[in-house]
């Protein structure tokens, strides 16, 4: 779909979308779209056109009688989206074990390899990486359909990640199960796969919703 | 009795269809407010160029156009210097290419390696054959490596594998890969062209993806200077061989906007001319552009155009352009001769207008003893705008500068006095004037038309005080250095045209050449008359064309015409392209592996490929696929009823490029 929006529609797009993401736009506050233009130095009509395709990903909201504002998180989103998340992730890897092809597995590899690298106080870099490493997961199992469901998803829960990012001392530990995940792939062992995704996905959501709940969000 | 009948309205014309055309050239940009069919300018702009940021200009320009009805305007459209300044500048975001199956050892023999466009090239094991084989498994584990690696190193990548425009699968794959691991942008080879030469397949990926945030930028900044006016119209950009693309397609593939500028120009030399054949030069302010009109067409470069040096496989306008235009310097060289440009500078007949002060400061000067009178006094320099930030000038010396400068122009001989200096080399200007805090001005050609004249927009008495001096400093009287200079300019073009459609240089030496050039210009020899003559007509383009062509359209013996609103065809060229989109499609055998026995015939798309067991089967669905593709496409990017040629052309080898080319004039009905 992107192909045929303007280019300066894509721009305004991909510079809100990262606002919101990063929590620069705070959930729940109202938007100005003169406002917005005038600090990102574009036209008014890319940010409307932008913040239409927002709403269409259920990062904005529009309210008949309070206009425009960026969505809420909350525990009961998060509680549906871990549901949603848990199954879809899981069967994706069990596909990705009974289809991933040779490239599919070259690519979990570079990304387990780009891991080691960085540097276990980088929340940043590592929460990047592994988002990049379950977007190929759901490559690997070769479902357009679910990929592009989870997509979807994955942009929803990166806002509530942003939100623990500082508490994100368990994620080097979680990334270590990466390698696990590779192997199970690689050996096409698909029970294998999706117990780790399973047990992966199902630990992240807990010790998010731990420091949700910790928060009083 | 008759009945009464309701008068009927023969004033009321809604059929009247407004398009803007702004064209940003090297020094000036201009815009155009036409009526599209009858070809009316009903308005014009022009303003400086604004290199730091392109939108600047543009949207001075679109507030300076007297525009009534903004909301009539039913396209726009811009033709850009921007591709072909920024690769000529460097200025293009930092690449990688990705090479699969090429060979080292043979682009080193043949001293290939400084042709693709960007230092960060690496070679990989993988690619196809002549056939469409793989000639060897792709190294993907090799190429993700590699992008980990560099991606915080550069802004985006290009793909280009060893035949891919027969079998892409390789840079498919690369790209799939890729883009799952980092987030850059990713240009592939076989998008760009289905030319089989792999050098110029892969320097146009380079440049292409070094180009993209580059035309991204500049077309938001242009649809926001619409906006700002309440212009909502399409927008078109200008493609190289003088055809409209939509400002997406440009923004995707920003390679095709090489040459965009002087394609422009020709167009509108065609468009106000309404002849066919012609030869379009384009004086402008810092350069002088050549280009060939053939049968209503721009005539391009079929091998691909050569941009500052870098071979690709754009099929762009096929130019030449010379660093000689209104606004060159006239200047004495260190040997002391008359030298007019390469640099460009402000005319004092223009800085005086600003400045009142320095008319009086000519005026002294021409009065003054000759060797107190140097043409050192002839060149000022100026506070052009405030720095944005103090960063910009980096030194001590910097800053005395342009605080000296704050008062006002100032003469180089007063600056290096109140800097200390002996030569302006001893500060590092550059920077100064590449961000146009400070300018230069000096005399120049069109301080001499003021003088004449022919155009006297600006302060007329200062540009003859700077001649007199000029004058008096070479001991020759003003008529005499005028025609001195008139004629230097009047050879440079003559030689430039006869370089251009003869591809040969005239030499120096003792030669019947040389000496028959000499004479066919200025007829020396008492006995031997020579000349040329120039078949077709010579449009010229530009404010100082008609001056600066009149006697070289009497030595080609040919007419010069100098269509009405020749100041700003470049501009009118903008919108006077049809929109144009090529579908090229391959069909070659699909051999055994023997190589012995032909098993079909591929057809490859560039993003699909089928097999058919016989020649004609291929061939039919080929045409039939890029009809549709083309049309398609056309239609998408705003061509009205578009019309499709196919061609088929053999490469030889029962290999065929099957070419559709989908052709219409905007669409400007809403």
């Amino acid at each position: 779909m992107m192909q045929f929006v303007r280019v300066d529609t894509q721009r305004a797009y991909e510079l809100i979308w990262d606002r919101i993401t990063t929590l620069d736009l705070a959930p729940g506050s109202s938007i100005n779209e003169l406002d917005l233009a005038a600090e990102l130095e574009l036209s008014l009509t890319s940010v409307e056109e932008a913040l239409k395709l927002l709403v269409h990903d259920d990062l904005v909201v529009v309210s008949p009688r309070h206009g425009l504002y960026v969505a809420d998180i909350n525990l009961p989103d998060l509680a549906q989206l871990s549901e949603m998340r848990l199954a879809l992730e899981s069967l994706c890897a069990r596909q990705a074990a009974e289809r991933a092809t040779p490239d599919d597995i070259m690519v979990l590899e570079a990304l387990r390899q780009e891991q080691t690298t960085i540097s276990p106080e980088d929340s940043r870099r590592l929460f990047d990486v592994d988002h990049k490493f379950h977007q190929a997961i759901a490559q690997a199992a070769h479902n357009k359909y679910m990929a592009r469901t989870l997509d979807q998803f994955f942009g929803l829960s990166l806002r509530l990640w942003y939100l623990v990012l500082p508490h994100l001392d368990f994620l080097p530990a979680a990334v270590e199960k990466h390698l696990d995940l590779v192997e199970a792939i690689k050996a096409g062992d698909a029970d294998r796969a999706e117990a780790i995704m399973r047990d992966h996905v199902q630990s992240f959501y807990d010790k998010v919703q731990e420091i949700l709940a910790a928060e009083g969000a | 009795m008759p009945s009464s009948y309701l008068p009927v309205d023969t004033n009321h014309n809604s059929d009247e269809n407004l398009v803007l055309g702004i064209d940003t050239g090297g020094t000036y940009t201009d815009g155009v407010l036409l009526e599209y069919e009858s070809r009316r300018v009903l308005a014009s702009h022009k303003s400086l160029t604004t290199k730091r940021d392109f939108s600047i200009g543009i949207e001075a320009v679109i507030e300076g156009i007297h525009i009534e009805d903004p909301a009539a305007i039913r396209m726009v459209s811009i033709s850009t210097t921007l591709a072909t300044n920024a690769i000529a500048e460097g200025k293009g975001k930092r690449v990688a290419l990705l090479l699969i199956g090429y060979d080292p050892e043979l682009i080193a023999s043949f001293k290939m390696e400084n042709r693709f466009a960007t230092p960060n090239y690496y070679y990989f094991g993988g690619g196809h054959d002549l056939y469409g084989r793989e000639k060897e498994p792709l190294d993907l584990p090799a190429i993700l490596a590699r992008v980990n690696e560099i991606k915080n190193q550069v802004d985006a990548l290009a793909v280009s594998s060893y035949f891919s425009p027969l079998n892409p699968e390789h840079e498919n794959r690369a790209y799939e890969a890729i883009s799952r691991v980092c987030d850059l942008p990713i240009v592939l080879g076989h998008q760009l062209s289905t030319k089989l030469g792999s050098v110029e397949r892969a320097t146009t990926a380079a440049l292409n993806a070094s180009l993209l945030a580059v035309l991204q930028d500049f077309v938001i900044a242009v649809r926001r200077a619409m906006e700002r006016r309440q212009i909502d119209a399409p927008l078109m950009v200008v493609r190289g061989d003088g055809t409209l693309m939509s400002d997406e397609f440009a923004a995707r593939t920003p390679v095709e906007t090489i040459h965009s500028g002087p394609a422009a120009s020709a167009m509108g030399g065609r468009f106000l001319s309404r002849l066919g054949d012609m030869l379009i030069v384009d004086v402008g302010g810092t350069t002088t552009d050549l280009a060939l009109i053939q049968a209503g067409q721009v005539a391009v470069s079929e091998e691909g155009a050569t941009v500052s040096d870098y071979k690709t496989a754009v099929k762009a306008a096929n130019l030449l352009s010379i660093a000689l235009g209104g606004d060159s310097h006239i200047a004495l060289s260190r040997e002391n001769e008359l030298t007019i440009g390469p640099e460009r500078v402000v005319p004092l007949a223009y800085l005086a207008w600003q400045y009142p002060h320095v008319q009086n400061r000519l005026k002294i000067l021409s009065r003054r003893a000759r060797n107190q009178a140097g043409p050192d006094w002839l060149e000022y320099w100026f506070l052009l705008r405030e720095p944005k930030n103090e960063a910009l000038i980096k030194g001590d010396k910097e800053k005395k500068l342009v605080e000296f400068l704050r008062d006002g122009p100032q003469p180089v001989p007063d600056i290096l006095k109140h800097l200390n200096l002996f030569h302006l080399n001893q500060i590092s200007t550059a920077e100064l004037i590449r961000q146009e805090v400070v300018g230069k001005a000096g005399l120049t050609p069109t301080d001499l038309i003021h003088i004449d004249g022919g155009y006297t927009p600006w302060d007329v008495e200062s540009a003859a005080y700077a001649l007199n001096s000029f004058s008096r400093h070479l001991f020759r009287e003003t008529d005499d250095l005028c025609r001195q200079i008139w004629s230097h300019i009047t050879e440079t073009i003559i030689q430039a045209i006869i370089t251009f459609l003869t591809g040969k240089k005239v030499d120096r030496g003792d030669t019947i050449g040389h000496w028959f050039f000499q004479n066919s210009i200025y007829a020396i020899h008492p006995h031997i008359e020579t000349g040329f003559r120039l078949r077709q007509p010579i449009i010229g383009i530009g404010a100082p064309a008609g001056i600066f062509l009149q006697e070289v359209a009497k030595i080609f013996k040919t007419e010069l015409v100098l269509p009405a609103h020749h100041e700003v065809a470049n501009a009118v060229g903008a919108i006077a392209g049809s929109v144009m989109v090529t579908e090229e499609l391959l069909v070659y055998p699909h051999m055994s592996r023997e190589g012995l026995d032909v098993i079909g015939y591929y057809v490859q798309a560039s993003d699909e490929r089928l097999e058919f067991e016989m020649l004609d089967e291929a061939l039919a669905y080929a045409r039939t696929l890029s009809r549709d593709r083309a049309l398609g496409a056309a239609i998408r990017s705003g061509a009205d009823n578009p019309q499709v040629v196919v061609t088929e052309l053999t490469d030889g080898l029962d290999t065929y490029r099957i070419q559709a080319k989908a052709v219409g004039n905007p669409r400007l009905m809403r």
